[in-house]
């Protein structure tokens, strides 16, 4: 018998076959159907006629589903994940879901605030070190001459200053060297209006400077410079200071006793540049007072730089130059290459006599990578909470699932939270930023202006970066709690059997331990830079540098200063020499002693004083004695001399040092140049007329020794202006990089730190959301305080001290890396270790404790009272 | 028998046609080409859905579910301004070719 209704059920059938056909859709149709075979009864037809006919007339089902597919199929990036509408209902439930959890909201946001400006910061700070020099139109053609001396028994020895007559030379024979400059610092007394002042960073240079450089001449023109023997170039501020209120041009200023005229004035240097100046003077002006130099083969006294045909082969050059000066030096052991300007100021090669400006590349990387770790450090924030509290959202994602929402569009909507987050958290760091950058300067010795950041030429490439920093980061916090939501079945949800916080626990704690490996690894990194640091600044330096006060004298007269300053209440010493003590930098292989080796080619310091000058610098004679007034033609060395030179008792030979000279003693190893380096050979001469005063002074006259020295000062030189420096002071300085690595790393570890427990904060308060009932149940068991303090808090510990038992010899590892740099340094200590894992484990329990404490002193009747 | 093709081709003028006279279902859609077509097109009742709904995405036509007196429920369609609009458009086109073809057919071959 036929039955309508079943023969209709088993058609409709066929059409839940096909997708494109919706409920709505195959209602219509079987509507249509049922319509037509009325009809056809109506006519008498009988059903099951009827019914066939209907259907034959209705068509075949195939190419019916095929042509509503395609015509309902969704455009691509109109229709399927983003959809004005459904944009909207996400952004709604975004920020209903942003403001119900409010807590959990300003943890995320707080973490990637953080972790954004310290990119950003980074940022700033990376791009300015790596930024160095190339401001220069030419920078791709600019090229420093530099040496590589070879030395027996020692170590290859890179000069970064050059001969005075190879620039020319290089110049002239080989065709692609276009230009060149040399370049040599020198300060000169400028003298205006009877007025006497030693003005810092003046730089002898040739006419090529001004073609090679990018330093734009804002003021006159430095048209035949070479041909101009007195002329003089100032900067945009020292023009201002001589001439605040005419124009410069032609005006005359009496540099060393003798006239220039100032030419041009070019623009301030830029904060960016190795080459530091505030005037410039022809170097032809040195070589027609001394023009024997000109030919000079023998002493490096200044930069060389040239400026290379563009296309020009580096290698195939560098092959042409480097026998430059053997070639016209027989007696000399040193190759030459060129270094890209580029490449000077974070260059690799320690090079001796380098500029003052210099970078150190480690710490650019360092730097980089730390910033990423705390980046990291936030976004796993984000992550372990969103997935903690996943069941949460769990109902919402099973809802969605029933209705039709596909895993994409569900991927797509906890993405686009998370970036929306992310948005959030870089505007609150480009507040943030403007806030903290004048401090942010301070600490890196930079002058970043933060309105300046978004006008300058590249503030488009920055608003660019910082939005696609935000949104990359909000692409990979959410990257897997997107997965991990989406994957919910909806069928678990909507069973009342919810996702539970144990889901995802693994990934959870092995993201934990992670953050926890980055910060301990940063104490206990901070901890050693600042051992280390201390180390450093409280060194045997062989001499003492607290309460030296020193300046500079013409040499005839300096005699003078000393004896009168000697008489002056609080002055205990002075002592007169050639050389800054922790910077001596004369060097020769052409000493000469009882039975040297012929082959050997030994590279010796040398430094001159007085008689008092040992004493005044508490220096330690180990044999024979110090120099005494009566002295002629003698010499002291070092320990390290009489051992590199072989010498069992060296008192009472000769040696052929500036002459034939007496050894009289040895002097205890003292450092002469920074930390960095070993102590070297070292040869120090007897002389007199010595420039550079070295006052050692009582230490209670602390506050009233510079006036002292100035009206002594005063008396001789009326005429001139005193320039004094301390020489504690000048160390501080000499470790000014060490001193910003190590506050910079604390404020990475406390940053790392914070971002971390307050990740942990949130999920140990959802973790006791969570088990709010057991701990009543436990309670209600009889359980006390302090045992499910022990009980929630265990878990988390156990988190941290894996955390320690990984970052221990990661730590180690980085930080014997760190201290090779020092040829001085402290050896890794045991408890450096002990006491980060007591603050980190103590940090630890601090953030879970206050949760803890509050869950297990709740209330169990309330914990249980919901069933 | 009217070709597939142009069977094809005429279906949403024809069916914008229709609405403007007024609602209709998809079945009295139907029913009315064929009367009006004398049976010549050669349509199966079943094509017509995805081209109702695809008018539908496109603005042309909305629908709205009502209760007929059978007790059957039934989606109207309804022609829209823009399907009015397009009805137009649709209409002039076809006018011009039907004026071409006109044209064509009227001229007698030249001896």
């Amino acid at each position: 018998m036929f039955n309508l209704e079943k023969a209709i059920k088993s058609w409709l059938k066929s059409f839940r076959k096909h997708r494109a056909f919706n409920t709505g859709a195959i209602r219509e149709m079987e509507l249509h159907l049922r319509d037509h075979i009325d009809d056809l009864v109506h006519e008498g037809f009988d059903e099951k006629a009827a019914f066939e006919r209907a259907v034959s007339s209705f068509g075949d089902i195939k190419p019916m589903a095929k042509e509503a597919y395609w015509s309902q199929r969704p455009k691509a990036g109109k229709n399927s994940l983003i959809n004005t509408t459904m944009l909207k209902n996400y952004l709604k439930i975004t920020v209903r879901n942003f403001w119900k959890h409010k807590f959990y909201t300003f943890v995320n946001v707080l973490g990637l605030t953080v972790g954004l400006t310290t990119v950003f910061m980074i940022g700033l700070f990376v791009n300015d070190e790596l930024m160095f020099d190339k401001f220069h139109e030419h920078k791709d053609e600019l090229y420093r001459v530099v040496e590589n001396q070879y030395y027996d028994g020692q170590p290859v020895f890179p000069v970064a200053v050059t001969p005075i007559a190879l620039g020319p030379s290089l110049y002239e024979e080989f065709p692609e060297i276009i230009n060149f400059t040399r370049a040599t610092q020198e300060n000169f007394q400028f003298e205006q209006d009877g007025r006497k002042q030693s003005e810092r960073s003046g730089y002898m240079v040739d006419e090529g400077f001004f073609d090679m450089f990018s330093f734009p001449v804002i003021n006159g023109s430095v048209e035949g410079f070479r041909d101009k023997i007195n002329t003089l170039v100032l900067t945009r501020n020292l023009a201002e200071k001589y001439f605040p209120d005419t124009d410069p041009i032609g005006k005359t200023i009496i540099l060393n006793g003798k006239s220039h005229v100032v030419d041009a004035v070019v623009e301030n240097v830029p904060k960016n540049s190795h080459l530091f100046f505030t005037y410039l003077v022809n170097y032809q002006r040195f070589l027609t007072e001394r023009p024997e130099r000109a030919n000079n083969w023998n002493s490096n006294s200044l930069y060389t730089y040239v400026q290379l045909n563009k296309g020009a082969s580096l290698e195939a050059i560098n092959e042409k130059v480097i026998g430059q000066i053997k070639k016209n030096n027989e007696s000399s052991a040193t190759d030459i290459y060129l270094q890209p300007v580029t490449n000077i100021y974070l260059g690799e090669v320690d090079f001796v006599v380098e500029v003052s400006r210099k970078g150190e590349m480690i710490y650019v990387q360092i730097f980089s990578i730390v910033a990423i770790f705390i980046l990291l450090i936030s976004c796993i924030n984000f992550m372990n909470l969103s997935t903690a509290r996943a069941s949460k959202r769990a109902k919402e994602v099973g809802l969605r699932k029933t209705i039709g929402a596909q895993r994409g569009q569900l991927i797509f909507q906890f993405l686009s939270e998370s970036v929306l987050l992310s948005m959030i958290a870089v505007v609150l760091s480009v507040f943030l930023i403007a806030l903290l950058l004048p401090s942010f300067n301070l600490l890196t010795n930079k002058e970043f202006v933060f309105t300046e950041l978004f006008l300058a030429d590249s503030s488009l490439k920055m608003a660019v970066g910082i939005v696609l920093v935000a949104f990359i980061t909000g692409l990979f916090a959410g990257s897997y709690p997107a997965v991990f939501l989406s994957a919910t079945k909806p069928i678990s949800t909507l069973n009342a059997q919810s996702i539970t916080v144990k889901q995802g626990a693994g990934l959870r704690k092995v993201l934990v331990i992670f953050q926890f490996v980055i910060s301990i690894v940063l104490i206990i990194g901070t901890m050693m830079v600042y051992k280390q640091l201390n180390y450093i600044q409280n060194v045997d330096l062989g001499y003492e540098k607290d309460n030296i006060i020193y300046t500079s004298a013409p040499g005839e007269q300096s005699e003078v200063l000393a004896t009168e300053l000697r008489n002056q209440p609080g002055v205990v010493d002075v002592g007169l020499s050639s050389s800054h003590p922790g910077y001596v930098m004369s060097s020769t292989s052409g000493f000469v002693w009882p039975n040297q080796n012929p082959d050997e080619n030994i590279l010796i310091h040398y430094m001159s004083m007085d008689h008092r000058y040992m004493d005044a610098m508490k220096m330690n004679i180990l044999e024979g004695r110090g120099f005494l007034p009566t002295d002629s033609a003698v010499l002291i060395i070092n320990e390290k001399a009489k051992e590199v030179m072989g010498l069992e008792n060296p008192v009472g030979l000769t040696m052929t040092a500036r002459g034939e000279r007496r050894i009289v003693g040895v002097v205890k190893d003292f450092n002469f140049k920074s930390i960095h380096t070993p102590i070297e050979p070292m040869v120090i001469i007897l002389r007199k007329n010595l420039n550079r005063v070295y006052i050692k002074y009582a230490p209670e006259y602390e506050d009233r020794i510079a006036a002292t020295v100035q009206s002594t000062w005063q008396e001789i030189f009326p005429e001139r202006e005193i320039n004094y420096y301390f020489l504690d002071q000048d160390f501080q300085e000499m470790y000014d990089a060490e001193k910003r690595t190590s506050l910079l790393s604390t404020c990475f570890a406390v940053l790392a730190i914070i971002i971390s427990c307050l990740g942990l904060f949130g999920l140990v308060s959802y973790a006791m959301e969570q088990r709010l009932k057991e701990i009543g149940i436990r309670k209600a068991l009889g359980a006390s305080v302090g045992n499910l303090f022990v009980l929630l808090t265990g878990d988390f510990t156990k988190l941290v001290f894996i955390s320690l038992v990984i970052s221990v010899p990661i730590s180690w590892f980085a930080i014997n890396g760190w201290l090779e740099n020092f040829a001085y340094h402290i050896t890794i200590s045991w408890w450096v270790f002990v006491v980060s894992a007591i603050a980190a484990m103590g940090i630890t329990l601090l953030t879970v404790s206050y949760q803890s404490i509050k869950a297990s002193r709740t209330n169990p009747v309330k914990a249980l009272r919901h069933e | 028998m009217i070709s597939k093709n142009l069977t094809a081709a005429s279906t949403k003028p024809l069916i914008l046609g229709i609405l403007k006279q007024g609602n209709c279902y998809g079945y009295l859609i139907i029913k009315k080409i064929k009367e009006m077509s004398g049976g010549t097109m050669a349509w199966s009742d079943g094509m017509l859905y995805p081209v109702l709904h695809r008018l539908a995405k496109e603005g042309y036509i909305q629908s709205n579910w009502e209760m007929a007196e059978n007790g059957r429920p039934r989606k109207y369609y309804q022609i829209t301004e823009s399907g009015k609009q397009e009805l137009q458009a649709e209409r002039e086109q076809w006018l011009k070719v039907h004026s071409l073809l006109d044209a064509l057919w009227e001229v007698k071959p030249s001896s």
